[in-house]
């Protein structure tokens, strides 16, 4: 098997049209960010079967996850996975809505493998709790790091600095 | 004073790893000798150590000589630049980018300044561009030499004289940036909208010099090493990364290349003038150690192409757009964006949310080197711990770009 | 910062002086133990980020360390007599720097190469940095830059040279600093500097 790049070229248009139809109720907000991006919205509910259904769609397969962040808008917090069709060679960008109180979602490492790691910094930096996670652990941060720093309330704490 | 001999209490990684091992012996995967307890051995690897390539932690269990598993630990190089982005403005980062990658500093400004040139919605100028091609791809040289000379170096310690060798003309590389942008290695050159210096009398001859010598150079490195035969055997068919590899783990750059898989963002989305450019793609099929150093070879005679093409067809005209003289304190408007390129080892993305004020609200890096370390666990286990050291030096990783 | 001396961790050696005045023998001695010293060290590679790759540069063919006898870059500290820290040190690796040091053998110095390892550089309010490398051990010459040139690492390297001659291994000499004391062998041992 080769993997090759391209092999469905589609115009943004018509992958968003295609995206729209095929998940309309799941997949909300689609829209076309030029040149190469679409940008859509879901709720944390659906993610786990949605990302299921978006990786092995026959047309444009998002089969890599190119990276996991995790952004503290005040009001909620936001995961957002960008993942890359190798077929129509786009990107996808998917916000996934938490609340700030209980920012919770369902893992998707079962999905792409590659999550394992992004969702353990998203964890670490942002708090993002990843349910059914292998191993959610601290990442970058030492163990006992108290806190997660790209929080827009963090504050640098004395227990973090031992050695100031 | 005696603290040095004390065995300091294991942290979550070892924990880990001893976790792994009870589970394996319950599960009755014990020692194949009949009679002798389970005979797993945790031992850890750096985070000073030669052959890590910076301060990467590997905790390895071994059987033996034989990597069962190894848990890498990362974060020794956190030096939080991601929160930095947002209490420094968009021009004040740019010498912090630099520094994400160290080996290849103009490929990572490259990166940061082109999203943020996308946010705002501006494009740099023509002979901007092409300048920017020209130090990229001497960067990407100079970074293949570094990424090569190490990974030979690590092969036999600093036995070899490779490393000398292409060091030795690193610093040809860095005299030619040097004399253009100031530095050796933090450059600081790219701007919103162009480029810092234009480039000084006599720099296009002194380049056209030094890459009519490269090929030369490379056949020399070449010659070193492509015969030996304890090289080829401890290189090839070790540490392949299969396709499906690629495509769960997001690998990118040099080491999906050699395994067959044509990525290149400089021609899957070609960004810059490189359109125009005419250089090839290089791939290879096996995917092991072998073929990702020889891909790394090939490309630095591909990069010296691009070069010599930019520095024929170098038009004239002003370098940064005359908007963005002064000041350099910008405004991109609210939204968000992602723009990833070609870094020596791989796709180096950038996402920026911004909220319309001087900060940006949230900047995310996307690493090439984190994905492709996020692979180590399947790459290593089953192999004998030299086998690990020759595979950790061909993926070729640089842990400013892990950490940030 | 402290003067590296062995007193500092404690040991203590009995000196010549306390048999004899120092005379031309061990003031000769010193000199040519205090030389052999200077022009044979040892560095400890603890490259931490983008200043490693100029003391790797500083180490090969261009810059060569070796004219001042310093090419032995060895990875273990047990072997080691220089530490250069190179790159930025942050609370995670912090410990680790300190037990690496204490596996150093006296006499030992210590070199903060870069901007980030003298005071935490461009990253100094971040959440994680540590603010140059002094916090944890005490540092004998300071080389500013980000990333110094090699040949600003060789003129810190050139000053600590200066500093080990400046060492009395075998008999005591007035202090070479104000306010630093001469040390006799039954006052208590001074107090350790964290």
């Amino acid at each position: 098997m080769a993997l090759e790049i391209g092999t469905n070229p589609m115009e943004m248009d018509t992958i968003a049209a295609r995206l729209v139809a095929d998940f309309g109720d799941e997949l909300r907000d689609v829209r076309v960010q030029e040149p190469d991006t679409i940008v859509a919205r879901c709720d944390k509910s659906v993610l786990k079967d949605l990302a299921g259904r978006l990786k092995s769609h026959p047309e444009i397969g998002y089969e890599t996850l190119n990276f996991v962040a995790g952004v503290d808008k005040v009001s909620h917090i936001e995961s957002i996975y960008h993942v890359y069709s190798w077929k129509t060679n786009t990107y996808l960008e998917l916000h996934v809505e938490l609340p700030r109180a209980k920012a919770e979602v369902d893992t998707v490492t079962g999905v792409w493998p590659a999550a394992n790691w992004h969702e353990r910094e998203a964890w670490d930096m942002v708090g993002i709790k990843y349910l059914g996670h292998p191993d959610l652990r601290r990442i970058l941060l030492k163990d006992d790091f108290v806190g997660h720093p790209l929080r827009k309330d963090y504050v640098d704490l004395v227990e973090n600095h031992p050695h100031v | 004073m005696f603290e040095q001999f004390d065995t300091p209490e294991p942290d979550e990684a070892v924990k880990l790893a001893l976790r792994r091992i009870d589970e394996a012996t319950a599960r009755g995967e014990g020692s194949d000798v009949e009679g002798l307890a389970f005979n797993e051995v945790v031992v850890n690897m750096g985070p000073q150590h030669p052959s890590t390539h910076g301060v990467l932690r590997l905790v390895v269990t071994l059987d033996g000589e034989l990597v069962k598993d190894v848990i890498p630990v990362i974060g020794y190089l956190h030096r939080c630049k991601e929160k930095l982005a947002e209490k420094r403005t968009y021009f004040q980062y740019i010498p912090i980018v630099d520094r994400t990658e160290y080996v290849a500093g103009i490929n990572c400004e490259w990166g940061y300044v082109m999203t943020v040139e996308k946010l705002m919605g501006i494009r740099p100028t023509r002979r901007a561009e092409f300048i920017r091609v020209i130090t990229g791809e001497l960067s990407r040289i100079a970074s293949h030499l570094v990424a090569v000379g190490t990974f030979t170096a690590d092969l036999a310690p600093l036995g070899t004289a490779m490393v000398f060798y292409m060091f030795r003309d690193r610093e040809g590389i860095l005299d030619l940036l040097e004399e253009l942008t100031g530095a050796r290695m933090m450059f600081n050159y790219f701007r919103f909208g162009g480029v810092r210096y234009d480039l000084p009398d006599g720099w296009v001859e002194k380049c056209r010099e030094f890459m009519k010598r490269m090929p030369k150079m490379i056949d020399e490195y070449e010659s070193l090493v492509d015969d030996n035969a304890v090289f080829l055997q401890r290189c090839m068919g070790k540490g392949v990364i299969t396709q499906q590899d690629v495509m769960d783990y997001g690998i990118t750059g040099p080491n999906a290349r050699a395994s067959a898989v044509a990525l290149d963002l400089r021609r899957t989305r070609p960004y810059s003038v490189y359109p125009e450019l005419d250089f090839e793609v290089c791939t290879l099929d096996h995917g092991d150690i072998f073929d990702r150093y020889k891909v790394r070879m090939m490309e630095l005679r591909e990069s010296v192409r691009i070069v010599e093409q930019c520095l024929d067809m170098l038009p004239k005209g002003p370098i940064q757009l005359g908007s963005l003289r002064a000041p350099y304190v910008i405004t991109p408007p609210p939204g968000s964006c992602y723009v990833g390129q070609e870094n020596p080892r791989g796709e180096f993305g950038t996402y920026i949310e911004s909220d319309g004020s001087r900060y940006p609200y949230r900047l995310k890096f996307r690493d090439p080197c984190f994905c492709n370390l996020q692979l180590f666990p399947k790459l290593l286990s089953g192999n004998k711990i030299a086998d690990a050291v020759a595979i950790s030096g061909s993926i070729d990783l640089v842990l400013g770009g892990i950490d940030r | 910062m402290s003067d590296a001396s062995p007193e500092r961790s404690g040991l203590r050696y009995p000196k010549l002086e306390h048999f004899s005045e120092p005379n031309v023998i061990t003031t000769t001695a010193d000199f040519i133990f205090s030389w052999a010293r200077s022009h044979s060290v040892f560095p400890f590679t603890y490259g931490l980020a983008c200043c490693a790759i100029e003391m790797l540069s500083s180490g090969f063919a261009r810059f060569d360390v070796a004219r001042y006898g310093m090419e032995v870059f060895r990875p273990t500290p047990r072997q080691c007599d220089l530490m250069i820290v190179a790159g930025t040190l942050n609370e995670k690796m912090a410990p680790v720097l300190k037990r690496l040091y204490d596996q150093m053998a006296e006499p030992k110095w210590v070199i903060s190469m870069g901007a980030c390892a003298t005071s935490g550089g461009p990253f100094y309010d971040g959440y994680n940095v540590v603010n140059g490398v002094d916090k944890i051990v005490p540092v004998d010459v300071y080389i500013p830059g980000c990333p110094p040139r090699p040949e600003a690492l060789f003129q810190g390297l050139l000053e600590l040279q200066g500093k080990i001659q400046q060492h009395r291994f075998v008999a005591e000499k007035p202090a070479i600093a104000a306010g630093v004391p001469a040390v006799a062998v039954d006052a208590p041992a001074p107090a350790e500097e964290s």
